[in-house]
């Protein structure tokens, strides 16, 4: 595997694992404006990993739904804050704000690539990505507004601190502290990241549940 | 019944339709809201059964496909709830009669979905059982609620054929593929047969009398059978009724009298997973009340 399909992977499991997490909102959420909205951010972001998976499927030999469903638990790349089941409110909106607020960092770097697919793909990316930052931030300046809000959104972030920090390179991830310090107003501590070598149990159960369908009939078979 | 109601009464029966503001019989708004509110309901909580398969579907393009899918079930259940806002009875005051048990939703919505070959003959099957209903929508008396009816109704003709593809995949797939399909289809043909409700002549059905619907429940039943037989028998799937057959002299559709009294019990709440839905519901409308708080708090 070569570093680009290594980046590739990478980028396209957070964006399928963190949209089937966004998934797990469908039908429960607090409003229904947000059922909607959560759908609609996880349609994009599966659509960005199907998007991302072709160009490493291409490279590869292999389709998109291969690299989706058919690795090992092992093999999946994707960032330990995508893997957290967090379904409770404050901690969706901090991992949400925090994982588009990295992203944000990261396709920047990427649009800035001398290859042109990935810096084409992470434009187009970002296009959409922009609501999605849109939505968190109207989120966090919510939560900010009241004293209950304000606490639970508080102790979200300092919960997943880590793990966001896990989200990027050594060298994007004072640009992420920059950030996330300026809005919440306060500092954050100095914390060891949770690299992307990690693998939380959730991962399994998350992958458990996402293939059973498709382990229940021979590889190659049409769903 | 006074003069002014007789009159309301002779005008929709003649095609008539009236605005939110209106003067309209308390009876008629009374029937508006229950109708409306439980097509709402009904929306909403279809979300449930098929949710836990976005988690599972087996390709990228099932999943978006579902995803979307049950995106538009909320926008709908979104559309109809301001509806009867509109008519007097808030969001809030709906979603709390569900969760109590005091207001009803469809009786597909009370059963469990155990395979991937119930999210086809979901999206396929009911999809189109609730197509033919909302068709009758169309031309409600109450012009608010046709209007959205159009928009309603034309995403739900996408997920037809969304369902159905996912059907063609698994009848044209292993047979463990097609035994899923099968094996769905003979539990929910008869949620699909109760689809439509009791055969009330449409002269005694209020919601025809009011012209809130424009068919009776007998005639809905009649045009799903008339375009969905054929297609179902098509794909070399067997329809668990032996007595099912056309009556080639009348066109009408002959079937085993479904049991109207079970019906009766699902929408009631005592279908197979109606506690079990309605328990997910309450928790999870607890475990997010401190937002709607903090939202209020903002806004004030």
């Amino acid at each position: 595997m070569s570093e680009r399909t290594d980046l590739l992977l990478s980028i396209a499991d957070d964006e399928l694992v963190l949209g089937w997490r966004n998934s797990e909102w469908t039908g429960i959420a607090p409003f229904l404006e947000e059922d909607v909205a959560f759908s609609s951010i996880a349609q994009n972001e599966i659509g960005h990993a199907r998007a991302l998976y072709e160009l490493a499927a291409a490279e590869l030999g292999t389709t998109a739904d291969e690299l989706a469903f058919d690795r090992s638990p092992a093999e999946y790349r994707c960032a330990p804050l995508v893997q957290l089941r967090k379904l409770e409110w404050a901690r969706t909106i901090a991992r949400h704000w925090l994982y588009e607020t990295a992203d944000e960092i990261r396709l920047a770097a990427l649009r800035a690539s001398d290859d042109p697919e990935i810096a084409g793909i992470a434009a187009k990316m970002d296009r959409e990505e922009a609501y999605h930052r849109m939505h968190a931030e109207m989120w966090v300046e919510r939560l900010l507004s009241s004293d209950e809000g304000r606490a639970r959104l508080n102790e979200a972030v300092d919960e997943l601190w880590p793990y966001a920090l896990g989200v990027l390179d050594d060298g994007l991830r004072p640009e992420l502290r920059s950030r996330v310090e300026r809005r919440l107003g306060r500092a954050l501590p100095d914390v060891e990241p949770v690299s992307r070598d990690v693998h939380e149990a959730e991962l399994a159960e998350l992958l458990e549940e996402m293939t059973m369908v498709r382990r229940s009939a021979p590889a190659g078979a049409r769903w | 019944m006074d003069t002014r109601t007789q009159e309301f009464l002779e005008y929709v029966q003649s095609g008539g339709q009236v605005e939110t503001t209106d003067w309209m019989p308390d009876e008629y708004r009374a029937r508006l809201i229950k109708f409306i509110e439980m097509h709402g309901n009904s929306e909403l909580m279809g979300v449930l059964p098929e949710r836990d398969w976005i988690l599972r579907a087996p390709t990228l393009q099932r999943k978006l496909a579902l995803t979307a899918k049950i995106q538009d079930e909320v926008g709908h259940a979104q559309l109809i709830y301001r509806v009867v806002e509109d008519l007097g009875k808030p969001r809030s005051a709906c979603l709390d009669d569900l969760v109590s048990g005091k207001a009803k939703f469809h009786n597909v919505f009370h059963y469990p979905t155990r395979t991937w070959g119930d999210v086809g003959v979901i999206a396929w099957l009911v999809d189109a059982a609730a197509i033919v209903s909302q068709k009758a929508l169309l031309k409600c008396s109450y012009a608010p609620y046709a209007r959205i009816m159009k928009k309603i109704c034309w995403e739900e003709s996408f997920h037809i054929l969304h369902g159905r593809d996912v059907i063609l995949a698994l009848v044209t797939g292993t047979d463990e593929q097609f035994e899923l399909v099968q094996e769905a289809l003979d539990r929910w043909w008869e949620p699909l047969m109760h689809f439509h409700g009791n055969p009330i002549p449409a002269d005694e059905d209020p919601m025809y009398v009011w012209r809130i619907k424009s068919q009776g429940n007998e005639a809905a039943r009649q045009e799903f059978l008339d375009g969905y037989v054929p297609q179902i028998r098509e794909l070399g799937l067997t329809i668990p009724d032996p007595a099912l057959r056309k009556d080639e002299e009348t066109g009408v559709w002959r079937f085993t009298e479904p049991d109207w009294e079970k019906l009766r019990a699902v929408v009631t709440g005592h279908g197979p997973a109606s506690e079990e839905r309605l328990a997910f519901r309450r928790l999870s409308r607890e475990d997010v009340a401190w937002v709607e708080q903090v939202v209020l708090a903002e806004a004030a």
